[in-house]
């Protein structure tokens, strides 16, 4: 795949247009002619307020916000980490630190909470937290959520009803350390960024294990802390390796078929905040940004990452589009990649 | 003499940051010197995993927020915290600013540098100082071209960094200069305008990294601490290291830091070391293991100068915010990330000390300058809150173990406040401090005995003692 496109731009205020800490997008693709992107932007820890959702077209064209905690009598999140949407164009949003799940119009009208800690799900840990992280809806619109503390994954209805759940602690087939983002392919299947463990596991739609992907590694088909995972119409399953600041993609067999590290160019808010910053677009354009001839001690993937620029900085969310676009959120770039055929 | 128990928490605290009763439980079989190889030998960090932090607090990952909140994560859940006290050591000496770089990830890079190289050849961490890029640009070294110097890194590299006041010329400083000639960063006129207008546009910082133009260095011959040669930084760095003046400057600061308060760094040409015989022995040491620190730093520690400095230095805001974070149990271990470290370690600036935010180059004044009227409220009350609440774990530790130990038998309220007081730290109470506490405490709970006491009146009279105790002169020193 090549890049085809950057999104966003750094913005540090709690309004307005611009990514601080973004963290992971719901694609929303209706009537009209360019997708809506939902994004979640969480804003810095130190600081409680613009955490929000903002929303864009591909063409970059700013529709608005919504939630943002700064606001006292809104439905702002402390620290959300996944969206998705449902049948009904309503958007579904985690929150890791109040334990629910938050409901949005496409307009961004609050419409309900579900508390996951009223789910009834077993507890196989001491841990009274449930820290739901990622999520996704299945065909049926169940609400499939993965949750970080009690390391299960749990799939309830609409209503909050508790349908299916699976998954202990541990590092076994099934078992899970810490999960994260989570997808389903047309089958159904479900896949699971097994966080700590270091892999992708696929399971069944009743959370029957199939297999994984990846091991603990920084070599090809290896995965250091995967955050995330798409998979897109051919079975592609497009893997955010955080920890590799990069993105793998597995076919279905566990064989790489791509790496990517990331390629980004200036995106359309970029350039018009350069045009109106000539001093800086013009030291700029004397630079060379990506530069990779770096000290010795400096030449890890985390160190590669924070001193270059077009390449991926904290990778941490994957979604395809219908078209089977990839797009990478990149928490500290503070921007969208988008990568095609 | 202290006993061996109290000699063991006056070397943990200085080496680490403040010790308490309970660790000589884990150290009881060691001797003395096995000890001081134990707390300087080489050991994991063990600190709160990267990950776990990233993931809790996303803005740590590219340390965006302009605090230092992740070093203060590490020197909170380390288990060696020598070489955070080392990190601290050498930042506090080679003093460099987020305030002018804008770029905390770069500076905290220097801070990792200061743990790879802080304890060996000081030749090798003063090239990798001068090749540092946030050094580089605190010190204006991108300006410094061949034929048209800019001597401020020159300058400072033997001012404040080695040798000190009145053991250089003017025309060193200028050669010295002329040898960091093309040491720069890689894209600085763009990295450099970003630092100056604070931007973050568009992408984020891009953090910086170091990059020699050999275009822009000066090959000519320099004279240079009278030798002559065509010395580039890494030839002018081993001569500074060769220097005996660059053994005592920095034997001087060691014993600054880890032993008793010198006067400030600006007056050591006029006035001299407090022990002019414990800075031989350090400079002997110096020669002697080829300049390596950690060699110097195990004779320091085994000396007896260092052994009967008990409670002579006044502690820094940092060795009193992180050491009572310490002792109170806070953002010890994953589950107690909190966005409360932000406004936690920032308390450690309004007292003087902002880490990764010296105040100039000269570092910070360290002893009784830390003490004003308005810091010193700072730091009581900052000890006193966090010691007193029995929603931190390390407070409700302390009292479980101060009512196990009390209800074996305690005679009076004197002992009650020695035992509070070791918990916390103090070995070495005045009488006047304990009647101090006396006074304070309710005289309702002192009339009854301890063992007849509720649990709740002895949790309430114990919490009451450590904060007392937390907020005595003892508590200021280290």
């Amino acid at each position: 795949m090549k890049a085809i496109k950057t999104i966003g731009i750094n913005s540090n205020q709690p309004v307005g247009r611009g990514f601080n800490f973004p963290y992971d997008i719901a694609i929303l693709e209706d009537d009209s002619e360019t997708p809506i992107i939902y994004l979640i932007n969480r804003s810095s820890s130190a600081a409680s307020v613009g955490t929000r959702i903002q929303y864009f077209t591909f063409d970059e064209n700013w529709l608005g916000e919504f939630a943002n905690s700064a606001d006292p009598n809104g439905v702002g999140f402390v620290k959300p980490v996944c969206v998705d949407f449902d049948k009904h164009d309503n958007l579904h949003v985690t929150d890791e630190s109040t334990d629910e799940i938050k409901v949005f119009t496409k307009e961004g009208q609050f419409s309900r909470s579900i508390a996951l800690s009223d789910v009834g799900i077993t507890d196989t840990v001491t841990d009274p937290r449930f820290g739901p992280s990622g999520l996704c809806l299945d065909k049926e619109d169940n609400i499939i959520v993965a949750s970080r503390y009690k390391n299960q994954i749990v799939k309830i209805s609409q209503e909050g009803h508790l349908l299916n759940s699976f998954g202990s602690l541990g590092n076994e087939p099934g078992q899970f350390d810490m999960p994260w983002g989570i997808s389903t392919d047309s089958h159904e299947c479900i896949y699971v960024a097994d966080w700590r463990n270091d892999r992708i596991q696929k399971f069944d739609r009743n959370g029957t294990y199939i297999r994984s992907y990846g091991e603990h590694g920084d070599g090809d088909g290896q995965l250091i802390r995967p955050s995330s995972v798409a998979v897109n119409e051919s079975g592609l399953i497009a893997v955010a390796d955080w920890g590799n600041e990069r993105v793998q993609v597995f076919d279905q067999n566990g064989s790489v078929n791509e790496i990517l590290y990331g390629d980004a160019s200036l995106s359309q808010w970029s350039r018009e905040w350069l045009n109106a910053n000539l001093d800086e677009k013009d030291a700029r354009e004397q630079s060379d940004l990506k530069n990779l001839e770096l000290p010795g001690h400096l030449k890890s993937n985390y160190h590669m990452a924070s001193q270059t620029e077009h390449k991926f900085w904290g990778p941490v969310s994957v979604k395809y589009d219908s078209l089977g676009r990839l797009y990478v959120t990149e928490h500290s770039r503070h921007r969208l990649q988008v990568f095609g055929s | 003499m202290i006993d061996e128990n109290s000699l063991k928490l006056h070397l943990i605290g200085r080496s680490g940051f403040g010790a308490s009763e309970s660790i000589i439980e884990c150290v009881d079989s060691l001797s003395y010197e096995d000890l001081v190889e134990n707390l300087i030998g080489p050991k994991p960090s063990n600190h709160i995993p990267d990950d776990i932090l990233f993931r809790d607090q996303v803005d740590l990952h590219s340390s965006r927020s302009g605090i230092p909140a992740y070093w203060a994560y590490r020197m909170l859940s380390t288990d060696n915290l020598f070489l955070e006290k080392i990190a601290l050591f050498w930042h506090g000496i080679f003093a460099t600013g987020n305030s002018k770089l804008n770029n905390l990830r770069s500076v905290l890079n220097q801070v990792d540098m200061f743990r790879e190289y802080g304890l060996g050849r000081f030749d090798d961490l003063l090239l990798h100082l001068s090749q540092d890029p946030a050094m580089l640009v605190w010190l204006d070294n991108q300006d410094n071209h061949s034929g048209s110097i800019n001597e401020n890194y020159g300058r400072e590299i033997l001012e404040l960094f080695s040798m000190g006041v009145g053991n250089y010329t003017e025309t060193d400083i200028k050669e010295c200069a002329r040898a960091f000639t093309g040491w720069t960063l890689g894209n600085s006129e763009y990295m450099s305008l970003m630092s100056q207008k604070d931007s973050i546009w568009p992408y984020g910082r891009i953090v910086w990294h170091h990059r020699f133009d050999s275009n822009d260095h000066d090959y000519g011959e320099k004279q240079f601490l009278n030798e002559i040669g065509n010395f580039d930084g890494s030839d002018v760095v081993e001569i500074i290291c060769q220097q005996k003046a660059t053994a005592e400057f920095i034997s001087r600061h060691l014993y600054n830091f880890f032993v008793a308060d010198e006067v400030p760094v600006p007056q050591w040409n006029v006035t001299g070391p407090r022990d002019p015989d414990a800075i031989q022995v350090l400079v002997n040491a110096y020669f002697e293991f080829d300049h390596d620190i950690k060699s110097v730093i195990r004779v320091l520690f085994n000396s007896d100068f260092f052994k009967n400095a008990v409670k002579k230095k006044v502690k820094s805001p940092a060795e009193l915010v992180i050491g009572t974070l310490r002792l109170s149990g806070q953002y010890s271990d994953e589950n107690k990330i909190s966005s409360s470290i932000f406004s936690d370690i920032a308390e450690a600036g309004f007292m003087g000390q902002s880490l990764t935010n010296p105040p100039s180059v000269e570092g910070w004044h360290t002893g009784e300058e830390w003490i004003t009227s308005g810091s010193l409220v700072d730091r009581v009350n900052f000890a006193s809150k966090h010691l007193a609440d029995m929603d931190n774990d390390g407070v409700k530790l302390i009292v479980d173990r101060v009512i196990e130990k009390a209800n074996m038998g305690i005679n009076d309220i004197y002992d009650l406040i020695n035992i509070c007081s070791r918990e916390i730290g103090l070995y070495q109470v005045s009488d006047e401090t304990k009647n101090a506490i006396l006074d304070g405490v309710d005289n309702n709970q002192q009339e009854n005995s301890f063992a007849n006491m509720s649990e709740q009146k002895k949790q309430n009279l114990i919490l009451d003692v450590v904060k007392l105790a937390s907020s005595s002169k003892e508590y200021q020193l280290c």
